[in-house]
């Protein structure tokens, strides 16, 4: 397994027995998230972050930069960014507030965002993009037009500076507490599918495919 | 709270899922089991951490560790840029372009101060252990004076702030409806999972109400 050896920035100093640097993690993390927070730096100097789509390839994160059009300038001149994931898999009831936690994963990645341009890489990105809202999904759905691929931006991001934190197991508390009259332990969370909402335009007869009624993260 | 949109808090990009109304804002803030927390650091590079939030009428609470650098700037004053997502729907279209997410996000700017104030910190923990589990706040020990020592909880004012709401089917084009490609959305939930107790946990000790059965989706505040 290979390892990201952390950066003054990216080595978790608070808990550090919870940082993860094995890319494979990493990877599992970035792949099972469904979208991410992705942070710059405004022309006035004030931090900004939006919620968008992410998909992976390799050590390469696309970001679908769109959403973030009216800021995206100053993303594709190559500033820095930082992109965050979380997932939340259960909640770590302690017997004091004080040690509540959670079970999560995260991955933060900090990088200069570089703009997607080659027609070749774009094309495939929104393949694994639209994999990523679910799997299986790209070899249905029509493929982008050229003036489709002219109106998307897709910005990249290395995976060269990034970590993990990984929180799981039960609440360790101290000795006076296990007395408490108070229950402790783990609430498991998960995000689960519901029944699929057909368009009210969809033509009869087209039933849902088998990725969507049955639905899972990579992963999961 | 202030409904009308900053420069910063305009929508820009597709104005129509823009929602200054404070209701959806604070449905967000509340539904939304952690947010990121968004700061630029010394060497003028963005930052970002995920953190556990919590709510009281116009104010957001935020939870981090005394020792953690990100909380040591945050509680200075440095500004703050704060999201909050709920992921609603996947919108599944015929076309890989119309692709999206039916999704309830917030943005919040501002500054944070830290609270001092006794009587504050107590209903900022409690309001904080009630954002993870309603109905826990009224279980659970409060912190005792060596546990204040050790924990930050910032308030947030939440005047300068913007949900983007997009709701309903996909947006296909009118020459890809004939496609023979299914289309529409798949509703997510976040749904508990059976309790496990504890392996220290006394044996007389039930599982208490407020823990919802497995399956269930997760109470929200």
């Amino acid at each position: 397994m290979s390892s990201q050896a952390p950066t003054p920035r990216t080595r978790v100093r608070r808990l550090p027995e919870l940082g993860v640097y094995e890319r494979e993690r990493m990877h599992a993390i970035l792949d099972e998230a469904l979208y991410c927070h992705l942070a710059w730096v405004g022309d006035d100097g004030d931090p900004r972050i939006i919620p968008t789509i992410h998909a992976r390839v390799g050590d390469t994160v696309y970001v679908h930069g769109s959403s973030a059009s009216s800021t995206l300038r100053a993303i594709k001149q190559g500033l820095p960014v930082a992109i965050a994931v979380t997932i939340v898999d259960g909640i770590r009831f302690a017997r004091s507030m004080f040690e509540h936690s959670m079970n999560y994963r995260t991955v933060i990645v900090y990088g200069h965002a570089e703009e997607v341009t080659d027609r070749e890489e774009l094309a495939g990105v929104f393949d694994v993009i639209t994999d990523q809202v679910a799997p299986g999904r790209s070899a249905d759905a029509r493929r982008p037009t050229d003036v489709e691929l002219k109106q998307t931006t897709f910005v990249k991001v290395t995976l060269d500076e990034c970590s993990a934190k990984v929180s799981e197991g039960f609440p360790e508390e101290p000795d006076e507490d296990l007395a408490l009259d108070v229950w402790a332990g783990i609430l498991p969370l998960r995000t689960v599918p519901g029944e699929p909402i057909p368009d009210p335009l969809l033509r009869a007869g087209t039933s849902a495919p088998g990725y969507v009624a049955d639905y899972r993260r990579p992963g999961a | 709270m202030s409904t009308a949109p900053s420069e910063r808090t305009t929508v820009h990009r597709l104005p129509e899922r823009a929602d200054h109304d404070p209701a959806t804002i604070h449905a967000v803030l509340d539904e939304a089991l952690t947010c990121t927390v968004s700061w630029v650091d010394a060497d003028g590079e963005p930052r970002a951490l995920p953190t556990i939030q919590a709510r009281i009428d116009d104010t957001l609470y935020l939870h981090g560790s005394r020792g953690a650098r990100a909380w040591k700037a945050a509680a200075a004053g440095t500004e703050l840029c704060v999201v909050a997502t709920v992921v609603d729907e996947l919108v599944l279209a015929r076309s890989q372009f119309h692709h999206s997410m039916n999704y309830r996000s917030v943005v919040l700017f501002g500054r944070a101060r830290e609270l001092t104030d006794l009587d504050e910190l107590h209903a900022g923990a409690r309001a904080i252990t009630n954002h993870v589990l309603p109905g826990r706040e009224l279980d659970a020990r409060e912190p005792d004076d060596a546990e204040w020592r050790q924990t930050l909880i910032l308030a947030m004012p939440i005047d300068e702030a913007s949900a983007k709401v997009r709701t309903g089917p996909p947006g296909d084009d009118e020459r890809d409806l004939s496609l023979d490609v299914w289309a529409g959305t798949l509703p997510l939930r976040t749904v508990v999972g059976p309790a496990v107790p504890a392996p220290d946990l006394r044996a007389s000790i039930d599982l208490p109400s407020y823990i919802p059965p497995s399956g269930e989706e997760l109470p929200r505040p």
